[in-house]
This record gives structure tokens, C-alpha cells and sequence, in this order.
């Protein structure tokens, strides 16, 4: 079938406005590259269109491992969306330092973000400095190899490819389990210090914790 | 399950944003093949051994385009019968010397001049020895025998024989794509190229989720273990080089300035992504020396490196 190229050009150019449209770009790319997904999705159909109309269909054909290969992994994408465990992609990858935000130290203490704290904190890294605020936080639940959860975002540069945690350390309450990895919480609660491995850090002590849905945008920039 | 359920989001995540500018260049090349089918204009190009891959390499400022979208380029370059080695100094050097990856280095180290100035002198530098080490070899051995093929096509008489071209009194003629054909021709190498990077995420995907990433940055304070690794990494996260400074900037205050700058050179030559992409233009053995020529070229600038700042 000498068509089926452009058939195929037609089915990527659908692939990419369902991934645009569906919102998974939200938990798979950075914002900026979301217009190129939309753009590239039109031009491919376009493609498709113009050459299905008006192109003679001669030359070489395709390989066919090739158009094997397309098709299935095109259909794939439109039929299984991605649902990234953050814990588990998280776990293999270090958290990161960022990079100096002194505006923070502007703003109350529980109108700062995770990242916000996490950038202050590695701004400052005296922990009494912090000692007493309040701190109103959400973000996904983060195994650590040795120790209770953290609290954490993944942040992200260009793609899921790319991502890397950010987290804060909580003293999650007596009476209760440790949430599962994954879970979506909201922690109302204080800043505190504690000794960590013979050093001293600061550590969200949780006191109300509300679980909550994924954010529709749950990477951050 | 977890994890191959997040080695299928992170192929996603790699598939959808390179496969735009695979497109972008895949138009780049079927356009410049519809203005300039014979390849006049790249032909008039310098040819020498230096001049020839510098002026390729500054190509890169006219075609921003990451490595995704150059592969498609060259190939365009080497099938019309453009001097391999601007073709060459074009693929390797191109990814890093241009406005939105120099402009992205910026963004990201604005307080490390010194690398803005070494990323593009390194890239050139890494272009020019291995388009050189590439040439003492001959076509037959580098190129991929479909676009070999397809170049001896467009090159004169006086260079290749009859024998070589495959066409005429011996051999199977092979048919050089008519005016008309020539979109088709653009379909065919998107879709070529497109299955191949589909493996290249695919891989990509599977070594970097099942692999910690903290193997690569745990050696970070040995001069010569700390490029080392971060090579390794360049090879595996596969991201593409208009971010991968901000990718970077996560563990620049963990490693060397020698890996730093290592990360920053190797990724845009080479990475698990381009690989098989590379497959459409060069053999395997040249695909292997150019990994392994690379490879020593960005060890040695990455310890000159930390020999004059550590």
C-alpha cells in the first residue's frame, strides 16, 4: 500500500495532539516545549493531507520493521498514558542543589512552596534560622532509603528524562503509619531542628495532614 | 510493574520532545534538496581538511537544530555530494555552535564565563579531530552503503567510476529522486528515522530509570573519575543539548569543572538517542570510533580543564 506512509505521518500527527490535549504533557515535559507537541501534531496531519491529495506515490518504500514499529508504538501512546510512579523515579536520583532565591526570605513563611523552602534551606543551611515558622506545603510522598519519607517535588528542565527531586525531611506523627510512596499530601505544621547523622537540620514536624489529589501541573519549572 | 511503568513515561517524555525536531530537520533537508538538488551551492563550499569541517561546523548559526534534527541535515548534506568533511564538522559541531544552545549555556551559568567561551571552543575542537581521524578512512568504510550509494550518484565522474556508482553499463541502476518525489523521499526519511529513534528513547528510558543516577555523581570529586562519569551520563540521559545546561546546573557544585564541561561536549556528539539515528549515515565500526575518539578527545580536554582550575 503506497499510502501508508502518509497514513502513518496522519497517526503521529494525532498522536501528538491527543498527548497535547489530554493533559499528559503536564506530567511529562516543561511547559515551554507544550507549544511544539500542538505545532508538530498540525504539521504532520497537514502533511498527511497535502500528500494524500496531491503527492504521486512513487520511490522507494519503507522499511517495514520501520512502519511496524511506528504504528505499534503510536497506537500505544494513545492507548496507555503515562502514569509515572514520582517515588520510584525519584529514588534513583539525587536531590539537587538549587540555586540562591533570597526573595523568599520576603515572603511568610507559610505562603512559601516546597521548592521555595527547600531553595531557602540550601540558601541558609543554618536550621535554627527556620525554627517556629509555619509551614503550609504539598508534594508527593518520597521513600528514602534509610529513614521516614520526605515531602518532595520533581523538577524539570526539559523532560521527564531530566527530572530531579527536591524534598524536606518530616517528623511525620507518632500515633500513625507512614503514608505510602506516591500519596499526595497536604502538611500544616512547623519547622523544627533535629540531628541527622551527627548534624544538625531542619525538619517539617507534620501536625495536619490532609491527603489530596495530583496537581493538574505537578512538575515544577 | 512500578518501574516499567515509569520507564514507559520517560520514553514518552523523550519520544515527544525530540521527534519535533527530528521533524524540523527532516523539512531543513527535503527543503534544501528541492532548492538545491544537484548540491551546487554546498559543493562550492571549502573543502580543505580545516577549513572544510570550521565551515560546516558554523552552519550550526544558519540551522539551529539539536542533534536530533542535524542527523537528517547531514545526510541530506553527504547524499547530495557535500565534502564529507564540512558534512562531518556540520554533525558533530553544529548541536552546541548555535544561537539557542549558547544562549540556553548562558541562561544557565551566567556566573561561569569561562564556560561559555570553552563549550563552543571544545565543540570545534572535538568536531576538527574526529572529522579528521574520520577521514583517513575511506567512504566505503564510513558511510551507511544505502547513502553511499546514493552519494556516488551525485559525485563527478572524474572521482568515482562506473563501477562504483552501481549504475550504468554495470551493476543496478539506482534512480535519483525526481523533482516531483522529492516529499516522498522527506516521508521516507522521517519515518526511517523516526523508528530509529524510537529505539534510541526506548533504551535510553530503560538504562536511566533502572540505573541510580548518584552511580554516575558519586565519584564527582576525583578529577579523572568525575569526567569519566559524567561521559557516562551524558551517554545515558540523552536529553537534548538546547537544555542539557539546565540539566547540568543541578550537580555543577557536586563535580569537577572538567566534568562539567565533559557532560556539556559529549552528550551533543553523541548519546543512547543518536546512536541508532547515526546508524542512517555511518557504519558500525565508524560509529564505534567515533564514540571511542570522542570519548578520549573530551577526557583529555576535561583533565586539561581541571589540571589549570582545580
Amino acid at each position: 500500500m503506497k499510502q501508508l506512509p502518509l497514513f502513518i505521518l496522519g497517526l503521529w500527527g494525532v498522536v501528538f495532539l491527543k498527548c497535547w490535549a489530554d493533559g499528559r504533557l503536564n506530567i511529562l515535559l516543561h511547559s515551554i516545549f507544550h507549544w511544539l507537541i500542538f505545532a508538530t501534531g498540525i504539521a504532520l496531519i497537514l502533511l498527511a493531507l497535502v500528500g494524500l491529495r496531491w503527492l504521486p506515490q512513487t520511490g522507494k518504500k519503507c522499511s517495514y520493521w520501520s512502519i511496524i514499529l511506528l504504528i505499534i508504538t503510536g497506537l500505544a501512546l494513545i492507548l496507555f498514558p503515562p502514569r509515572p510512579s514520582f517515588s520510584t523515579l525519584a529514588a534513583n536520583r539525587s536531590n539537587i542543589e538549587l540555586g540562591d532565591s533570597e526573595l523568599s526570605f520576603f515572603s511568610a513563611p507559610e505562603q512559601r512552596s516546597l521548592t521555595d523552602w527547600v531553595r531557602l534551606i540550601n540558601s541558609y543551611p543554618d536550621p535554627e534560622l527556620y525554627a517556629g515558622d509555619p509551614v503550609l506545603v504539598s508534594g508527593f510522598v518520597l521513600a528514602t532509603p534509610a529513614g521516614p519519607p520526605e515531602i518532595a517535588r520533581l523538577l524539570v528542565r526539559c523532560c521527564l528524562a531530566d527530572a530531579t527531586p527536591v524534598g524536606l525531611p518530616v517528623s511525620w506523627p507518632k500515633n500513625q503509619p507512614w503514608p505510602k510512596p506516591d500519596q499526595w499530601l497536604q502538611i500544616k505544621g512547623v519547622m523544627a531542628v533535629e540531628s541527622h547523622h551527627g548534624a544538625l537540620r531542619a525538619v517539617l514536624i507534620a501536625k495536619k495532614i490532609k491527603q489530596i489529589k495530583a496537581p493538574i501541573r505537578p512538575l515544577e519549572p | 510493574m512500578q518501574q516499567l511503568i515509569t520507564v514507559w513515561a520517560v520514553f514518552q517524555g523523550l519520544l515527544l520532545e525530540a521527534m519535533p525536531f527530528l521533524l524540523i530537520g527532516v523539512a531543513i533537508a527535503t527543503v534544501a534538496k528541492a532548492l538545491d538538488p544537484r548540491g551546487r551551492l554546498l559543493n562550492n563550499l571549502p573543502r580543505g581538511p580545516l577549513i572544510g569541517p570550521l565551515s560546516g561546523a558554523l552552519l550550526g548559526f544558519a540551522l539551529p537544530a539539536c542533534e536530533c534534527g542535524n542527523v537528517p541535515v547531514a545526510r541530506r548534506m553527504i547524499g547530495i555530494g557535500a565534502p564529507l568533511g564540512m558534512a562531518f564538522g556540520f554533525l558533530f559541531a553544529a548541536p552546541v555552535l548555535n544561537p539557542v544552545v549558547l544562549l540556553s549555556t548562558w541562561a544557565a551559568f551566567p556566573d561561569k564565563p569561562w564556560l561559555l567561551l570553552l563549550r563552543p571552543a571544545g565543540s570545534l575542537i572535538v568536531a576538527l579531530l574526529i572529522t579528521g581521524l574520520l577521514q583517513l578512512q575511506s567512504e566505503a568504510k564510513l558511510l551507511n552503503s544505502e547513502l553511499l550509494a546514493e552519494r556516488r550518484l551525485s559525485q563527478p565522474l572524474i572521482d568515482v567510476s562506473l563501477l562504483n556508482r552501481r549504475s550504468g553499463l554495470i551493476g543496478s541502476a539506482i534512480s535519483q529522486p525526481q523533482s516531483s518525489n522529492k516529499t516522498n523521499h522527506g516521508v521516507k526519511e522521517f519515518i526511517e528515522l523516526g523508528a530509529l529513534l524510537i529505539l534510541g528513547c526506548a533504551i535510553a528510558a530503560l538504562i536511566q530509570t533502572l540505573i541510580p543516577r548518584d552511580l554516575f555523581l558519586a565519584l564527582g570529586e576525583a578529577p579523572t573519575l568525575s569526567i569519566i562519569s559524567l561521559m557516562l551520563l551524558a551517554l545515558v540521559v540523552s536529553v537534548c543539548s538546547s537544555v542539557d545546561a539546565f540539566l547540568a546546573l543541578g550537580f555543577a557544585d557536586l563535580v569537577t569543572p572538567g566534568a562539567l564541561l565533559a557532560f556539556l561536549l559529549l552528550g551533543p556528539v553523541i548519546d543512547l538517542k543518536s546512536i541508532s539515528l547515526l546508524g542512517r549515515i555511518l557504519t558500525w565500526p565508524a560509529i564505534i570510533l567515533i564514540l571511542v575518539g570522542v570519548s578520549m578527545v573530551v577526557l583529555l580536554i576535561g583533565q586539561a580543564l581541571n589540571l589549570v582550575m582545580l
